[in-house]
């Protein structure tokens, strides 16, 4: 039980890295990106097929993030140049779109579940120290510590530079931003390229773990939107929190011999519940409105 | 003057609240300008030269021409739906101007986007009240600070921010919140600043107050195109006037003319005079 916990605690800790950068792409530029983890992946994979060829760790995993961020850079390009004045619906609805597209068109690069798994290299599995019985591996260390730092850095950022006071500009009225001088397009497209850079950090992190064909780890956005859904689009801490929870509950999931086929079912079961429970909320005070 | 027909309606120097624009007329400084400006024209600070403003693909502002002078209150007048924020919109890049061109200064703007157009000295105070409501009031500023702007010369003018500097900006009143837009386009360093019904949905004492920092900004060397909704009040403090009615200027004079007389504003608003 312990160790499925560790685990969970280790996928909790790249999840709420997903969900971070799902609720910040919103809170920035106001879309909820269905295309993120794909672009990640194919970043991810970009990585993994040039250490194939002989390409240095080091330089293979810069070339992904590049292309990761490259890509990511391109949906808001997209977004920004014939979406810029549509409601947020629509501009989700296009992400849902581009997040078939790229699906496609990795599954036709990179291969299938059956023709493409690759081996993704993981640097951070040796152990870092053992608890009771129990090792815990770096990678573990690693993800939660990444996800503290992004969510303290992006916080300190928001309120203590002018960049993040733009930022914050930018998410709450972009045409006026615009209007007291704020470059919003350029600083829009460097939202979506840091995005798209760090989802595919995440996706390197977690791929060694979920076995590295390209669909596993493009519909990682469930699991995303779950944790985002946790925090409510909006609260950092909140959707760290979530991530935690959602892995815990799938190490849960894994040690109970029941349900550890179904374990993938978890992140839909948070999203109902939350549904539920927000519409509990709203039909509540309806009822006291009238 | 164009005068085509229309279906004549209230006074527009009085519109559209007659008794709060007649109780502040007593409270604003009287125009030393009585004519037209004699340097508008030659070293206008911003002038629009056949300029159309489109909405979607409709065109709302069709060949419109003006010129604001510098140090001057240059007043754009015009009943609902003629075109006035259309026309401030294009003027600051948020609509698309579709023909004509803008210069400020001398240089040609009309195809720079709306952020450029503020860094080259286009101050702009939309409708509504556009703070950024979860920053606070120094936040709203340090925002749109260029490196020249100061602070302390919006607190100089509105000392009530400087006591509220670290309160959201959603938790001020409507009239602190409009000072609030005035200063943080001031910080900016504007050489003219666009002013769009700042009076809106705010009490008489308010848009008194509001009125004479307009006042003040000119004495900052700022030169102002003005839209207000109360026509009497507008025309005390500029010089220039010009009426819009369906997208085209149809007056083009000095606000002292339009003072004087009722009926020609009338006109110009609605196309007939009153009956």
């Amino acid at each position: 039980m312990l160790n499925s916990l560790i685990a969970g605690l280790t996928s909790g800790g790249v999840y709420a890295l997903l969900g971070l950068c799902v609720v910040l792409t919103y809170r920035l530029v106001a879309v909820v990106n269905f295309a993120m983890a794909a672009t990640g992946a194919v970043g991810a994979y970009v990585m993994v097929s040039l250490i194939g060829v002989g390409v240095h760790g080091a330089l293979a995993l810069a070339a992904g993030v590049v292309a990761g961020a490259a890509l990511s850079a391109l949906v808001g390009a997209i977004l920004v140049r014939w979406f810029g004045e549509h409601s947020e619906r629509t501009k989700a609805a296009v992400t849902v779109a581009l997040y078939v597209a790229v699906m496609a068109i990795g599954l036709r690069v990179f291969g299938s579940a059956t023709t493409g798994t690759r081996r993704f290299p993981a640097p951070l599995d040796g152990p870092a120290f053992v608890l009771g019985d129990v090792v815990v591996p770096v990678s573990t260390l690693v993800s939660l510590a990444f996800a503290a730092l992004i969510t303290a850095g992006v916080g300190l950022l928001f309120s203590r530079t002018l960049l993040g006071l733009r930022l914050q500009a930018l998410s709450e009225r972009p045409t006026t931003a615009q209007v007291v001088g704020i470059a919003v397009p350029r600083l829009a497209m460097a939202v979506w390229a840091v995005i798209g850079g760090l989802s595919t950090l995440v996706i390197v992190l977690v791929a060694p773990r979920l076995g590295g064909d390209f669909a596993t780890l493009g519909n990682l956005i469930t699991t995303a939107l779950a944790v985002a859904m946790v925090g409510a689009f909006r609260s950092l801490p909140m959707t760290l929190a979530g991530g935690l929870i959602l892995g815990l509950l799938e190490g849960v999931a894994v040690s109970l011999s029941g349900l550890q086929a179904d374990r993938g079912v978890v992140p839909f079961l948070v999203i109902l519940v939350l549904l539920w429970w927000r519409s509990r909320n709203e039909v509540w005070d309806t009822a006291h409105t009238r | 003057m164009s005068g085509s027909g229309s279906t004549p309606g209230p006074d527009p120097a009085q519109s559209p609240a007659p008794a709060p624009a007649t109780s502040l007329d007593a409270h604003v400084s009287p125009d030393p300008h009585h004519g037209l400006d004699p340097h508008i024209g030659s070293d206008a600070v911003l002038s629009l030269d056949g300029v159309g403003v489109n909405r979607g693909e409709a065109e709302i502002v069709h060949e419109v021409s003006l010129e604001v002078g510098p140090g001057t209150v240059t007043v754009v007048l015009g009943s609902n739906g003629a075109g006035k924020t259309t026309l401030m919109d294009g003027i600051a890049g948020v609509a698309q101007v579709s023909s004509g061109a803008i210069r400020l200064s001398g240089r040609p703007i009309e195809k720079l986007p709306t952020y450029r157009r503020a860094r080259a000295g286009l101050g702009y105070v939309e409708q509504s009240r556009t703070v950024f409501r979860t920053l606070t009031v120094e936040q709203n500023l340090l925002v749109s600070r260029s490196g020249q702007g100061e602070l302390d010369r919006v607190f100089t003018l509105f000392p009530e921010l400087e006591r509220r500097r670290n309160l959201q900006a959603g938790h001020l009143s409507g009239g602190e919140q409009q000072m609030l837009v005035l200063g943080r386009a001031l910080v900016a360093d504007p050489r003219v600043m666009l002013i769009d019904e700042m009076s809106m949905g705010l009490a008489p004492v308010v848009v008194r107050r509001l009125m004479g920092a307009v006042g003040d900004l000119v004495g900052l060397g700022i030169s102002v195109l003005l839209i207000e909704q109360f026509a009497a009040l507008a025309l005390e403090i500029g010089t220039r006037a010009y009426v819009l009615r369906k997208g085209r200027v149809v007056y083009d004079g000095s606000c002292a003319e339009l003072r004087r007389d009722p009926e020609l504003l009338h006109e110009s608003y609605f196309g007939a005079a009153p009956v």
